[in-house]
C-alpha cells in the first residue's frame, strides 16, 4: 500500500471513531433528557395513588412469586422469610430447589415446616424432572409457600418449572437472595392493571445494591454506602444506568431487558412464547426480547413498563474476579440475544423495536467494547508510528472523561432529587469523588469482562453460568 | 505572567477543533464543579427538611392525639381542643408543615370512628385546611387538582361536590379518575351514575378501587346495574359484572345470558365465570350446545362452571371431552365424572396408555 492508501484508512477510521463517540454521547444526552421528563411525570402521577386499596383487595389479581434457589443453603431461610413478608394479598411463593447439592431443602423443610404433597405439574414447557417433588407447609402461617425440589437445570430450567405450576395470571420471576421490599409488588403491578390502549406484557424494576446495608428480619433497615471502592462504583453505575438508561427506554416503550432479579410477566404470554430459553445465559433478556418479538408478529399494542421506586435490594460482587465473571456472562447473554433475534435489527416490520431499541444496543451495549478496544489498538499503533496528534488526542481524552463525570453527577442528581437513599453525611462528597474515578476503577474491568466474553462466546462455548459466591446480606450488617 | 501568556500563546496556535473541545471541557469542568457545590446544598437541605418533619411530626401527632382525647360531652370543642386548633392554623400557611398535619390526620382518620372522626373532620375545617384543599382546584397544573380532589375524598367533604363534578370531563386520566372515586365516596351508588356516560375505558385498577369503596360501606343496597351491562362501553361492562359477582345480583341473570355472544372474549369469559357463581343453570345448555364454537378460555370456564352445576345427564358430554388437548380441561372432566360416578372413573388406568396423556395418568393414579 502506499502512503495515499494508509492516510485514507487512516483518515477512514479517524472518522469513523470521531462520529461513533459523537453518536454516544448524543444518545446518552437524549436518554437523560427523556428520562428527566420520564422521572417527573411519574412522581408527578404517584404523588397521589392511593396503593391501600389495591393492597387489600381480594380483587387485585393474584401474583406468584418464582424464586429459583441453587445452592443457597447459607440465606435461603432468611430470603425467604423476607418474600413472605410482603404486604400484598393476593400473592404466592414457589421456590425453586434446582437440584442444589447443600443442604437448601432440608433447611427450608425444617424452618417452614414442610411436608411433601401430590401435585400433577401441567408441563406447558419442558423442564427437567421432578427430584424430591412438591413440598407445603403444615403451618398455615406459611400456607403462601410452595417448595418445588427438582434436578439440576440452570436458572432458566427452574424458572420454567415456576411458570409449569403457577396458577396465577401473573408472575414475579426474582432471584431468591434478593430483597423485595414490602410494598414492591403493588407498585409492580400498577402498569399492567392501569394501562387500558396496549397490553402490559412485562415490568421491571430498579435494582438497588444492598453489600453494607443492614437487613434485619427480612426488612431494609438502613442503607449505608459500602467502603469496597468496586461495590461503590458499582452503585454509581446501577444509578445511571437504571435512573438514566431504562428509564428512558421505558418511555420510549423500548426496554429490551428486564433484570433478572426482579421482574413482573404476563404469564400466558411468556408460556405462550415458550418461557426462558435454556440455552442462553441471558434467559433474562432474551425472553423480554422474544415476547416483544411475538407481540409485534401479532401485530398487538403491547408496552413493557418500568418502575423506578427502589424496592429490590441485591448483593453485587465485591471482588473482581467476580465481577469479571458476571460481567463476562452478562456479555455471552447480550450476544446470544442479539444474535437469536438478528431479524429484528433494522427490520421496519418491527417498528421502533426494529428501528431504535435493537440497533440501540447492538451499537452502544454490544459493539461498544469492541469498538473500544480497537480504539486501544489503533492508538497505541498511533503511537509506535509516531502517528499521534497529541493535541487532539489529549484534548479528545480529556473531553470524554469529563463527560463521563458529568454524566454520573446528573445520575446523582436523578437519586437526589426523586428517591434519595443515600441520606447519611459525608455519602455525596463520596458518590461525587467516585464519578471522578469510576472510569479507572471499574470501567477497565467492565472492558475486559466484554472483551472476554465475546472471547469466551466465539471460542469457548462450554462455559456457562459463572460463580456467584454470596457472603449473604443479612450478614452484611454494620 | 510569562507563564500564563505562554499558555495562552500555545493555546492560540491549536486547530480551532482542539480550541473549541478545551472550551467546551472548561465548560464541563465548571460544571462539575457547581454541580458539586449545589450537590451539597440540596443533600444539607434534604437532610434539614427529613429532620424537620420528624420533629414536626412528633410535635403534630402528639397535639392531634391530644385533641382527639380532649373533647368532651357538654361543647362541641373544649378549651384544651380550641388551643390545639389555634396552634395548628398558625402552622397551616406553611406548606411543609400543612403536608405533614394532613399526612397524619390522614393516618388518624383511618384508625378511629365515630365522634373521634368527626372531631378531625372539625378540627380540618377549623384550622382553614379544607380552604387550602380547595384551593388547589383552581390550579392550572393537573396533578395539584388531582391531589386537591384526592384530599377531599380523604377528608370526606361533601360540600364541595359541585365544585369537584366539574372536572368529571378532565383531559387528563388522572384527574377524571380522582373525580370518580370522590364521588363514589361520598354518594356510594348514586356516585357511579358518570357510568352512564363514561367513553373513556375504565381500567383495572381504578375498577379495583372503585370497588374497595363501594365495599367500605354497611348498606350493600345496590342500584340497578342493567344499563351499564348494556353499555357499548367494554370496560363498563367488565365493571357491571364484578358488581353482579360481589352483590350477587340474581336479578340480571338474563341480561347476563345475552352477554354470552358478546363480541369482547374477556368479557364473555368473565360472564360464565360470574353464572357460575350465581348458579346460572340456564347457560349450561347453551354453552353446550356451542362448546366447540367457543374460545378455549370459555371452554376451560365453561367446564369450570360444570364443575359447579352438574347433573348425571350431563356425563355424557363430559366423557367426550375427557382428553380434551387441553390439560384444565382434561382435569376439570375428570373431576366432574369423579363427582358423578367415583367408581366407574377410577377404572381408568386400565385404559391403554395412548388414550390418556401421561400426566393425566398420573393424576387418575392420584385420586
Amino acid at each position: 500500500m502506499d502512503t495515499s492508501t494508509v492516510n485514507i484508512i487512516l483518515q477512514f477510521l479517524h472518522y469513523m471513531f470521531f462520529v461513533y463517540a459523537c453518536s454516544a454521547i448524543l444518545s446518552y444526552i437524549i436518554l437523560s433528557v427523556i428520562s428527566g421528563k420520564e422521572t417527573i411525570e411519574y412522581l408527578k402521577k404517584n404523588s397521589f395513588v392511593n396503593y391501600k386499596d389495591i393492597l387489600s383487595s381480594t380483587m387485585a389479581p393474584s401474583i406468584t412469586i418464582i424464586a429459583p434457589a441453587y445452592n443457597e443453603s447459607l440465606n435461603v431461610v432468611e430470603n425467604v422469610r423476607s418474600l413472605l413478608s410482603n404486604h400484598y394479598v393476593n400473592y404466592s411463593v414457589i421456590i425453586v430447589n434446582d437440584g442444589s447439592k447443600d443442604d437448601s431443602l432440608e433447611k427450608l423443610i425444617e424452618a417452614y415446616d414442610l411436608e411433601k404433597v401430590d401435585y400433577i405439574v401441567n408441563e406447558k414447557i419442558k423442564t427437567k424432572p421432578l427430584r424430591g417433588g412438591v413440598f407445603k407447609s403444615k403451618n398455615p402461617a406459611f400456607e403462601k409457600l410452595m417448595v418445588v425440589d427438582k434436578e439440576n437445570g440452570g436458572k432458566a430450567d427452574a424458572l420454567n418449572t415456576g411458570l409449569n405450576i403457577s396458577k396465577t395470571k401473573y408472575v414475579a420471576c426474582i432471584d431468591v437472595d434478593c430483597l423485595l421490599l414490602e410494598d414492591a409488588l403493588q407498585k409492580m403491578i400498577k402498569p399492567f392493571l392501569e394501562v387500558t390502549d396496549a397490553k402490559v406484557i412485562a415490568a421491571g424494576g430498579v435494582i438497588r445494591i444492598a453489600n453494607s446495608c443492614i437487613i434485619r428480619g427480612g426488612k431494609l433497615i438502613d442503607v449505608n454506602l459500602p467502603k469496597n471502592l468496586l461495590v461503590q462504583s458499582q452503585i454509581l453505575e446501577y444509578l445511571r444506568a437504571f435512573l438514566l438508561g431504562r428509564m428512558a427506554w421505558s418511555r420510549l416503550n423500548g426496554l429490551l431487558v428486564i433484570s433478572g432479579a426482579f421482574g413482573i410477566f404476563d404469564k400466558k404470554i411468556a408460556i405462550e412464547v415458550g418461557g426462558y430459553d435454556t440455552n442462553t445465559v441471558g434467559e433474562d433478556m432474551e425472553i423480554v426480547v422474544r415476547m416483544r418479538r411475538y407481540m409485534e408478529e401479532k401485530n398487538e399494542k403491547y408496552r413493557v413498563s418500568y418502575i423506578p421506586d427502589p424496592l429490590c435490594w441485591t448483593e453485587a460482587p465485591d471482588s473482581y474476579k467476580i465481577f469479571i465473571s458476571q460481567r463476562n456472562r452478562w456479555t455471552r447473554g447480550t450476544i446470544e440475544t442479539l444474535r437469536k433475534h438478528r431479524k429484528i435489527g433494522f427490520n421496519r416490520n418491527y417498528g421502533s423495536f426494529g428501528l431504535i431499541s435493537y440497533p440501540y444496543w447492538l451499537l452502544f451495549e454490544r459493539m461498544a467494547p469492541i469498538i473500544e478496544t480497537v480504539g486501544i489498538l489503533y492508538f497505541v499503533i498511533l503511537i509506535i508510528l509516531k502517528q499521534v496528534r497529541w493535541e487532539y488526542a489529549l484534548s479528545f481524552l480529556v473531553l470524554a472523561y469529563l463527560f463521563s463525570v458529568v454524566f454520573s453527577i446528573v445520575a446523582l442528581y436523578s437519586e437526589e432529587l426523586t428517591f434519595h437513599q443515600y441520606k447519611k453525611k459525608g455519602t455525596g462528597y463520596k458518590l461525587v469523588l467516585l464519578s471522578a474515578l469510576e472510569p479507572f476503577v471499574l470501567h477497565p474491568f467492565i472492558l475486559y469482562a466484554a472483551i472476554r466474553g465475546n472471547f469466551d462466546y466465539y471460542f469457548n462455548k462450554k462455559k456457562k453460568w459463572g460463580e456467584m459466591v454470596r457472603k449473604g446480606m443479612s450478614t452484611a450488617e454494620v | 505572567m510569562m507563564y500564563y501568556q505562554y499558555i495562552i500563546d500555545y493555546y492560540n496556535e491549536f486547530p480551532f477543533l482542539v480550541r473549541l473541545i478545551w472550551i467546551i471541557s472548561g465548560i464541563l469542568f465548571s460544571i462539575i464543579v457547581l454541580l458539586t457545590i449545589y450537590l451539597k446544598l440540596v443533600r444539607s437541605f434534604l437532610r434539614r427538611k427529613d429532620k424537620e418533619i420528624a420533629k414536626f411530626k412528633d410535635d403534630y401527632e402528639a397535639s392531634l392525639i391530644e385533641y382527639l382525647y380532649s373533647g368532651n360531652e357538654q361543647e362541641e370543642l373544649s378549651e384544651v381542643q380550641k388551643s390545639i386548633i389555634l396552634k395548628l392554623k398558625e402552622e397551616v400557611p406553611f406548606k411543609s408543615k400543612r403536608k405533614i398535619i394532613i399526612s397524619i390526620l390522614y393516618n388518624l382518620m383511618n384508625e378511629v370512628s365515630g365522634e373521634m372522626s368527626d372531631s378531625i373532620k372539625i378540627l380540618y375545617y377549623e384550622t382553614g385546611l379544607i380552604d387550602y384543599a380547595i384551593s388547589r382546584l383552581s390550579n392550572k397544573n393537573w396533578y395539584i387538582i388531582a391531589k386537591g380532589i384526592g384530599e377531599l375524598t380523604r377528608f370526606k367533604i361533601d360540600e364541595t361536590h359541585d365544585k369537584v363534578a366539574k372536572f368529571i370531563n378532565h383531559p387528563r386520566s388522572e384527574v377524571r379518575k380522582g373525580t370518580q372515586l370522590y364521588l363514589v365516596n361520598m354518594f356510594r351508588f348514586e356516585g357511579l351514575k358518570f357510568l352512564n356516560t363514561l367513553s373513556a375505558p375504565l381500567s383495572e385498577w381504578h375498577q379495583v378501587q372503585l370497588l374497595e369503596t363501594l365495599q367500605k360501606f354497611d348498606d350493600q343496597q345496590i342500584c340497578d346495574i342493567k344499563p351499564w351491562l348494556k353499555s357499548t362501553n367494554d370496560t363498563v361492562v367488565s365493571f357491571a359484572i364484578k358488581l353482579a359477582q360481589i352483590y350477587n345480583q340474581f336479578e340480571v341473570k338474563d341480561v347476563l345470558i345475552e352477554l354470552l355472544s358478546h363480541k369482547a372474549k374477556e368479557i364473555r369469559v368473565s360472564v360464565i365465570e360470574v353464572l357460575t357463581h350465581l348458579y346460572g343453570v340456564e347457560a349450561k345448555d347453551m354453552l353446550k350446545a356451542n362448546f366447540n364454537e367457543l374460545s378455549l378460555d370459555e371452554q376451560i370456564s365453561f367446564f369450570a362452571l360444570l364443575e359447579k352445576l352438574v347433573i348425571p345427564t350431563d356425563e355424557p358430554f363430559v366423557e367426550k371431552h375427557l382428553f380434551h388437548k387441553n390439560f384444565e380441561i382434561q382435569l376439570l372432566a375428570l373431576n366432574i365424572l369423579k363427582s358423578i360416578n367415583i367408581d366407574k372413573y377410577m377404572g381408568l388406568t386400565n385404559l391403554p396408555k395412548d388414550e390418556k396423556s401421561p400426566a393425566m395418568l398420573k393424576l387418575v393414579n392420584t385420586i
